[in-house]
């Protein structure tokens, strides 16, 4: 071997010339790869060549095996320069085919990085994939499926990924230590938002968000099963194959793309198949099961109480973009009567300096390139392993045509299996030895090793296989709080006692044998499927070749020069953690927060455990003492848009129309949320500059001639049964025995705590039937209210209610014309003289040529005004007719705004007074307050804080200056006083220009309320610079004396 | 009911166009028709009087009072449960006197309120209904766990709604509260788009 290439120098970027093209091996690489025109994974634009900057061939790709569909091709670019890929290729083994290591800037020291494992758990490989607005950031190259005309980027770099400004960082890091943020940008404060956060922003991070609205849809969905299994590897299938023959519904969720966990990445043999045959057969018979869904491209991310968990499908990530109707990613909740864990493990790497260079990979994820995606990574390895399995890795090495230049393995004796493959490897073997550094930049190029006899020996290379052992996947048996427990026997952390519901087999579990695995996912499949009722026969379990699984655990290669990097993802070394030691973060969730070791997308996968066995040394505690950090949801990283769903944008909540909603919005009408409702804010007309010029125009035309407007949105309860007035006794302050039928009441009713919670009139429509009505913003917790009392206070009481909201169009019909109008509109037969239906009358009777109607006498407006309800469905059909009825008299509808004009011009309280503080007595109704009878909030209402008399109370205001605007909010002060907190006397809840009078008026909640009439005081309101010195008045603005209404 | 000059206006008017949306399949995944001119009344039994409401209610209108989660249909007049000694009383095309007149002989026993207006009732089948559904129905429609007959009151991408199946097709009735019919048809129309929703019936168009 004497490839010139091999002695290329740190920062060529090279990992030197493909591999020999596997002459006599067993795999080989594909004869097409030409040395000369591929001469670096990332060579200069000038040597890209070609019009297209299209790299040629797949230099790296074996030239057979492999689970990639040769016969398609896919072009994609990295950094803008074309390569090409299989179907079945991930991002990551597609660049390696080509060659390409180098693929990211680490988080705080920009150090170059590479691919260190080939699954999620990846903390190096983060891209940013696809353009414009659906860029996506820190994207694991490792899981991100190939598909044709995939375009990422590198991130974190700048200029370049191969030549990285920031990498300055690296000289500074002996102050760029762990706590280095907290420590140095203290002081001053007043910079952090200014300068500091975005500067540290900048120069750390990952990914850059698109910053545009996600063009793609998401959903969410529900799923029900007996059985759930999550993972699909050997003890997977074997618990879905159990469950799935007796009938049980089964859902498989596997993340990856395809079916088989290991067995697709090993190199095994099964009932005489190779292992990838027999995850397909099996495969097959799950698929034709029709109880059995197989969601794969699934994770289950979460586990939470009653065997619900949550899992992200992501359908069409695979593809350029989603097909026209289908969503990128469904988020499904699963509720699952028994769940089997069947998640695997993680392989975890080594602790020795610069153990970051790209080339440096784990021993698992290098034979899951070799098996799984036919591609060499590397031409000249070492292996460094404290696992038997390094016997398999040299072995799929080997057929792959991959030269070994050494084994390093730190037991002094190591195994037989180990020994046997390194010689037929013809791999030196250097037991009782570790990698003391890695040397290279952008790609590693030899390793620095000591030997048992203490010798320090380089040895040149190009790829790193690096094995620590494996933790098992525990995250979902630990979602919901239970805490994993230390197994000697694997060196990892095991499941306890999982929760109720859940079994966990195979890596999962700490069983890393394949026979294992089997064995336990059949027998759990098949129990979990017996919880939940269904019988069937134990399945068969395949034969297969043993293996040996044991280790010596490894946790940190000691005199190490260089940086020795426990976290990759978060550039978090041994230093720091010693760091953290030293400055007493020793509790793991300190260690953990103080270095944000464990934290970002990868979460610490692969570095949790040596972090906390490198504490528990320092610390001079055990493992279990030491204990591990809090295991939560989400097990990957969630795009917030697939938790959304489609409930984003004008369906963040459903909203509620009215029956007039499409008239209104065939006037023009301007809308407001109210709650859920959509209601007509105004109605501009044509020439109307401004909002307040067409609210002027609705009020006067309500006060002179008649309005319109859709009150349909108050609350309605139909109240029933022989007990509904003593109901109606409890539930409010006023009385009710004596209310006639055919008469409407304005009722106050208050919460326990004596504060009032609601207000509106009831009807009495016949001896047991009330008509009660609430606020729009109140009517649900009125409802409830009501539903409370009855169930738990008073089920002795015969009364049956429920909500009519929906069931009746109502409509204000206010103004002096406004029984002209509603003559025309009821039908002729029904007498609505103010004889016949005075003030606060109600009446059943019909409109518009026999339609059912009410009608109630009763005014918010002030004016002569009626409430005509119709059922909902003729409610389009009644406000046409008014407005036809009305033409005649000037009529114009109203919306929301004029509506409140009016209610402040007659002091009427709404929302902004009924606030949660307020007493009947504070807004000026307690002589409502009944003596003769008990009712909700009468004995707290007595309190002596809330009848005191400097209580903030119900007053009118109006500027002293009648030019000047009012706002809500501005706080009372009296004249002189600083205006500070001490000095505060209440606060205006709601204002208006009245037209009436011509300026701006007030309501508001002052201390000592009535009693200061006449006096003035500021209305101060520093947020919107107002200092206005207004007048202390009597609430009621307009026709005090209430002739208007009962015209 | 008399109807007046006004024809009754449903709350999908102007909104759900009849045919085809989504995805357009050869046939429809899931199939939509509003009931419309259908009678609807909420059933309460007044306080210790449900045996009385069952037996009036079999005498009067040849049907079982339904248990929890079920339905019973008969001749004229189907029920569906709807909460603890709560039923609605449904029949696909309202009596001309009004379902409060129609129920009157339950008055004794049952406070009778008319929904008829209230709610709008839409009829999802199609052989892609339960895929449409599950993405926002979180109740299990598998036919395992509910069956013809069977109802639940849930929620519908925040929208309360009852559920009932009426056949084995399957076919299902929504009762969704009219001013959220347009957010629910937004949900059920963007749910089987990727399966194709055909929209019969005689709902108008604007």
């Amino acid at each position: 071997m004497t490839d010139p290439s091999a002695k290329t120098s740190p920062g060529d970027g090279g990992a030197g010339s493909p591999p020999p093209c596997g002459e006599g091996s067993g795999l080989g690489v594909a004869k097409n790869s030409v040395r000369e025109s591929h001469p670096t994974p990332n060579p200069s634009p000038s040597r890209g060549g070609g019009a297209a900057r299209m790299r040629g061939g797949e230099s790296w790709r074996l030239r057979q095996g492999g689970l990639v569909d040769r016969t398609s091709a896919h072009t994609f670019s990295f950094d803008g320069r074309g390569y090409r890929g299989h179907a079945g290729d991930t991002l990551a083994s597609a660049l390696l085919a080509n060659g390409v290591h180098l693929v990211g800037r680490s988080f705080k020291y920009h150090r170059p990085r590479g691919i260190l494992t080939a699954g999620p758990e990846e903390p190096n490989a983060l891209v940013e994939l696809r353009s414009g607005a659906r860029r996506e950031p820190n994207t694991r190259a490792t899981t991100a499926e190939l598909y044709d005309g995939l375009e990422a980027r590198s991130q974190n770099r700048w200029p370049s990924l191969k030549f990285d400004l920031l990498a300055v960082n690296s000289l500074a890091s002996p102050i760029l230590s762990a706590g280095f943020y907290y420590k140095t940008f203290m002081w001053p404060a007043a910079l952090w938002e200014r300068l500091y956060e975005p500067l540290i922003r900048r120069a750390a991070g990952l990914g850059r968000a698109s910053g545009a609205d996600d063009p793609d849809t998401y959903e969410k969905a529900f799923l029900h099963c007996d059985v759930l299994v999550v993972g699909g590897g050997a003890a997977g299938l074997m618990a879905a194959l159990a469950a799935g023959r007796t009938g049980a519904r089964v859902v498989l969720c596997e993340e990856d793309f395809r079916l088989g966990g290991r067995l697709i990445a090993e190199s095994r043999v099964l009932d005489d198949q190779r292992s990838s045959d027999w995850v397909a057969r099996i495969g097959a018979e799950l698929a034709a099961l029709p109880n059995v869904r197989i969601l794969a491209r699934t994770s289950v991310f979460g586990a939470y109480d009653h065997g619900t968990y949550a899992a992200l499908e992501r359908v069409n990530d695979h593809v350029a973009t989603p097909p026209e109707h289908e969503p990128r990613q469904r988020f499904w909740h699963i509720y699952a009567k028994r769940c089997v864990l069947a998640a695997g493990a993680i392989e975890r790497p080594l602790v020795f300096g610069d153990n970051d260079r790209p080339g440096i990979m784990l021993a698992g994820a290098v034979r899951t390139y070799i098996n799984r995606y036919a591609v060499a990574p590397g031409r000249r390895a070492v292996v460094f392993g404290t696992t038997d399995e390094t016997a398999q890795t040299l072995s799929d090495l080997a057929r792959a045509g991959v030269s070994v230049e050494a084994v390093v393995d730190p037991r002094a004796e190591a195994p037989a299996g180990v020994e046997a493959a390194a010689k037929a490897a013809g791999a030196r073997l250097v037991a009782g030895g570790a990698v003391m550094r890695a040397t290279g930049s952008l790609h590693v190029h030899g390793v620095d090793v000591r030997t048992a006899a203490g010798e320090t020996v380089h040895i040149a290379c190009d790829l790193v296989c690096v094995a620590g052992g494996w933790s098992p996947s525990v995250h979902l048996a630990s979602h919901k709080g239970a805490r994993p427990v230390w197994s000697e026997r694997i060196a990892g952390f095991v499941p306890d006692t999982p929760p109720a519901g859940m079994g966990v087999a195979g890596a999962a579990n700490g069983d890393l044998g394949l026979a294992d695995a089997l064995a336990g996912g059949a027998r759990l499949g098949l129990a979990a499927a017996g919880d939940a009722g269904f019988d069937g026969q134990p399945v068969e379990l395949p034969k297969v070749d043993g293996e040996s699984t044991g280790l010596t655990p490894l946790w940190r290669v000691k005199g190490t020069r260089g940086k020795a990097f426990v976290d990759l993802q978060n550039d978090v070394t041994d230093k720091d953690v010693a760091l953290a030691e030293r400055e007493g973060f020793r509790a793991v969730e300190h260690l953990k927060r103080y270095t944000t070791l464990g934290m970002a997308t990868d979460q610490g996968k692969t570095s949790n455990v040596a972090a906390l066995v490198l504490m528990a040394e320092l610390t001079a505690r055990s493992i279990p003492q030491t204990g591990s950090t809090t295991f939560r949801p989400p097990y990957a990283p969630i795009a917030i848009g697939a938790l959304a769903g489609e409930h984003r944008a004008r369906h963040f909540r459903p909203t509620r129309l009215p029956p007039s909603h499409r008239w209104a919005q065939e006037q023009g009408a301007v809308f407001v949320e109210a709650g859920q409702w959509l209601r007509a804010q105004w109605y501009p007309q044509a020439g109307e500059a401004d909002w307040l010029t067409s609210v002027n125009r609705e009020v006067r035309t309500v006060r002179e001639r008649v309005g319109v407007c859709d009150v349909s949105t108050l609350g309605k309860i139909d109240l029933q049964g022989p007990d509904s007035a003593e109901f109606l006794e409890r539930l409010y302050i006023n009385g009710w025995k004596n209310l006639a039928v055919g008469k409407a009441r304005y009722g106050l009713m208050l919460r326990e705590d004596g504060m009032v919670m609601d207000d509106g009139t009831t009807s009495r429509l016949a001896e047991q039937r009330y008509l009660v009505t609430t606020t729009t913003a109140n009517a649900a917790k009125v409802l409830q209210h009501m539903e409370l009392c009855h169930q738990w206070l008073w089920p002795d009481l015969d009364v049956q209610f429920c909500s009519v909201t929906e069931q009746w169009a109502q409509f204000s019909i206010a103004g002096p014309r406004a029984r002209d109008t509603l003559r025309k509109v009821i039908d002729g037969q029904h007498d609505i003289s103010d004889a016949a239906l005075p003030y606060l009358g109600a009446a059943e009777l019909t409109a518009m040529g026999g339609v059912a109607a009410r009608l109630f006498r009763i005014s918010f407006s002030g004016e002569l005004a009626y409430e005509i309800a119709v059922p909902a469905g003729h409610g389009d059909g009644l406000i046409r007719r008014l407005m036809e009825a009305g033409r005649a008299f000037g009529i114009a509808p109203y919306g929301t705004e004029a509506l409140g004009v009016m209610r402040i011009e007659k002091g009427h309280v709404a929302g902004n007074e009924l606030n949660g503080q307020t007493t009947a007595r504070n807004l000026g109704l307690g002589r409502m307050m009944s003596r003769r009878k008990d009712y909700i909030g009468r004995v707290m209402a007595d309190r002596p804080g809330l009848t005191a008399a400097d209580r903030p109370s119900l007053a009118g205001f109006k500027p002293v200056d009648r030019d000047q605007r009012l706002r809500a909010g501005a706080h009372f002060v009296r004249e002189g006083a600083r205006p500070v907190l001490a000095s505060d006397e209440g606060y205006m809840t709601s204002v208006a220009f009245s037209p009436a009078l011509g300026h701006w008026i007030g309501l508001g909640l002052i201390a000592g309320g009535a009693a200061r009439h006449g006096e003035r005081v500021r209305a101060y309101d520093p947020v919107r610079h107002g200092d206005v010195l207004v007048e202390v008045c009597d609430p009621v603005f307009y026709d005090p004396a209430g002739e208007r209404l009962r015209g | 009911m008399a109807e007046g000059v006004h024809p009754i206006v449903s709350a999908l008017d102007g909104v759900a166009a009849p045919g085809r949306h989504g995805r357009r399949t050869a046939d429809p995944g899931v199939t939509v028709s509003e009931v419309r001119g259908g009678g609807l009344a909420l059933v309460t039994a007044r306080r210790g009087a449900r045996a009385a409401l069952a037996e009036t209610v079999r005498v009067a209108f040849g049907v079982a009072l339904p248990e929890a989660r079920r339905t019973t249909e008969g001749a004229e007049l189907a029920f569906v449960w709807c909460g603890p000694e709560q039923w609605l009383a449904y029949c696909r095309s309202a009596p001309r006197e009004g379902m409060e007149r129609l129920l009157a002989p339950l008055i004794a026993h049952a406070a009778i309120v008319d929904q008829s207006h209230g709610r709008t009732i839409l009829r999802v089948a199609g052989p892609k209904v339960r895929e449409a559904l599950a993405k926002g129905v979180a109740v299990d429609l598998h036919p395992r766990a509910f069956k013809t007959g069977d109802t639940a009151a849930t929620l519908v991408a925040h929208i309360a709604v009852q559920i009932w199946q009426v056949d084995d097709a399957p076919t299902y009735e929504f009762a969704v509260a009219r001013g959220f019919a347009q957010s629910f048809w937004d949900w059920l129309e963007s749910s089987s788009a990727e399966f194709g929703l055909e929209l019969v019936g005689n709902t108008r168009t604007a």
